[in-house]
């Protein structure tokens, strides 16, 4: 995207050694277009059952543990027990939406269908086929978090106007976990040890005031879950679907943001070190 | 050998028993008979691949949500939760958590008779390699079974003793819930295989198959709230699914929750049959599916 256009000899050269231009041929977008191509031919049915996921969760909780539940008290006043966990699960959609594109996804076509393999072998370089695949993640998780806010806004669960807001978060949210998850993955053999992956997101999932505030715990045990990058595209989200909007938010877009950038990194050496070296 | 015609070898067969072909019969004589046990070997052996995994999660996720959902959620929700309407409640903690073993089964159940079947059939096909050998179809299936009721057997002990610290379990008949929630793994987890054995191309069925059936299994089975909290003609999905089942069962373990004796063995009574239903089912297509 920001990197030098390059020139023709850039691609033909054989790769490695030579800076941005070994790594990235300009061309991501044809890494993107042909798994847009491939879902549409075969899994779209699973793409799009993702969007049921946050609403069965929406029902259930929203439902049935929000009659037990009753109001939530937050930093700006009591909301209802749905108002409060529908940004939650909004960022845990994207996270999730990222996440499976980029690991489930990126394993298969790494160890099966050995798609990178071929794609290396053409002018197309790491760079490429991270920002690719990335942006598949991130077309994903933007389709996610516009159903999903359609659904909120419908239920009166969106209550400002910064909720529109919430869309660009949410593909902030997808950007950093989509590329953070595709660099973890190349590090995956089996199918068993992707369970690693639910294994760090669970917890997250669980614990990242997403059905109910940190501050029941300890403050240790605060500082960990504040760590973890869910509980900012949380705070992130919540801040803007209920209208809690000050400054202080700036801090979730800036640790997104640090994030997004080691994660296209790490994931570009990485396929590098096990395709090209 | 290869000069030999076909004819020949097939008229030669039956009448001499050569010294070779006896020993290979012999050699075969075990496995025929022993074959599931084999298959189990064989499964236990690439679990150790997983171990970490398997030891991770098995107790990393007791703990999450024993403290998660027991310090989180309960302190938002102080009032005793009954099962029943009328039924005397409990709190929170000692509510969820024999939900929590019963969905910890299913989810070993899950992953080990979904995907696994699916590349032992068709990506990887070790059954097939199984088959080669005097090893029957339906030890092949048998020997699965064996290996993963251990795994959820053992997750599901490791699950209770979390419980048990958690001061989760005041029955002292508590422990009689890891059967419980092992008997409802095994009865999704066999519907699950026999299934995921029908499956010839792979169209993302599995991942269906876990966002509207296991998903909404778990978020609607009475799990994290009574059942009777959601509107009528969503109860239902109780009364059809493993998961509610297998929960009311550990709950009248766990804690003694009241519910009529008819009841408790409905719970046990489809929980087997839904168990042999899936356990047959999968013998039958594993023959059907190997033997052509």
């Amino acid at each position: 995207m920001t990197a030098p256009a390059t020139t023709t000899d850039d691609r033909t050269a054989p790769s490695g050694g030579r800076g941005v231009a070994s790594l990235y041929a300009g061309n991501s977008r044809a890494v993107m277009a042909r798994g847009w191509r491939a879902t549409r031919s075969s899994n779209w049915m699973i793409v799009v059952s993702g969007f049921f996921e946050p609403i069965f969760y929406l029902l259930s909780m929203g439902i049935g543990l929000g009659a037990l539940v009753g109001e939530v008290a937050t930093a700006d006043g009591d909301v209802s027990y749905a108002a409060y966990i529908a940004p939650a699960l909004l960022a845990v959609a994207a996270m999730n939406g990222a996440i499976y594109d980029s690991t489930w996804n990126v394993f298969f076509k790494m160890n099966f269908a050995k798609l990178y393999e071929g794609m290396l072998a053409t002018s197309l370089g790491p760079l490429d086929v991270a920002l690719g695949e990335i942006s598949l993640a991130l077309l994903r998780g933007a389709f996610y978090a516009s159903g999903f806010l359609v659904v909120m806004q419908a239920l009166g669960l969106n209550l400002s106007w910064w909720a529109l807001l919430a869309l660009p978060a949410v593909l902030l949210i997808a950007f950093g976990f989509a590329s953070l998850g595709m660099a973890i993955t190349s590090y995956m053999k089996t199918f068993q040890q992707m369970d690693w992956i639910n294994f760090v997101l669970l917890p997250m999932f669980l614990l990242s005031a997403t059905f109910f505030p940190i501050t029941v715990y300890p403050q240790a045990v605060q500082w960990i879950i504040q760590a973890m990058p869910l509980w900012h595209g949380v705070e992130l989200v919540r801040g803007l679907t209920t209208g809690a909007v000050h400054w202080g938010l700036l801090w979730h877009v800036l640790y997104y943001a640090v994030m997004i950038v080691v994660g296209v990194v790490f994931t570009t050496k990485r396929l590098r070190a096990l395709f090209l070296d | 050998m290869s000069a030999e015609s076909p004819r020949q070898q097939a008229t030669d067969a039956p009448e001499t028993t050569r010294p070779e072909t006896a020993r290979a019969l012999a050699a075969g004589a075990r496995p025929r008979r022993f074959g599931a046990w084999y298959i189990a070997e064989h499964r236990f052996r690439v679990m150790r691949s997983y171990l970490q995994t398997m030891l991770a999660t098995g107790i990393g996720s007791p703990i999450i949500y024993l403290y998660g959902l027991g310090a989180g959620l309960a302190s938002l929700i102080d009032a005793p939760v009954a099962s029943q309407p009328g039924a005397e409640g409990v709190p929170y903690l000692v509510f969820v958590a024999p939900a929590l073993l019963a969905s910890a089964a299913i989810t070993v159940a899950t992953e080990e008779f979904s995907y696994p079947i699916m590349l032992g059939y068709k990506w990887n096909p070790t059954f097939t390699g199984m088959h080669a050998s005097p090893i029957r179809p339906g030890q092949i299936v048998d020997g699965i079974v064996i290996s993963v009721t251990v795994r959820i057997l053992a997750t599901s002990a490791v699950y209770y003793l979390f419980m048990l610290l958690f001061g989760a379990v005041p029955s002292p008949l508590g422990y009689l819930a890891v059967l419980a929630a092992t008997l409802g793994g095994l009865a999704f987890g066999h519907l699950l295989m026999a299934y995921v054995s029908t499956l010839e191309q792979d169209t993302g069925q599995i991942a269906l198959v876990m966002r509207f059936l296991v998903l909404p299994m778990t978020l609607f089975s009475g799990t994290f709230f009574p059942l009777s909290q959601l509107p009528w003609f969503l109860q239902p999905i109780g009364w059809v699914s493993p998961l509610w089942h297998a929960t009311e069962l550990s709950r009248v373990f766990a804690y003694g929750y009241p519910e009529p004796l008819w009841l408790t063995v409905v719970h046990v009574v489809v929980l087997v049959a839904m168990a042999a239903v899936g356990w047959i089912a999968s013998r039958r297509i594993a023959a059907r599916r190997l033997g052509r």
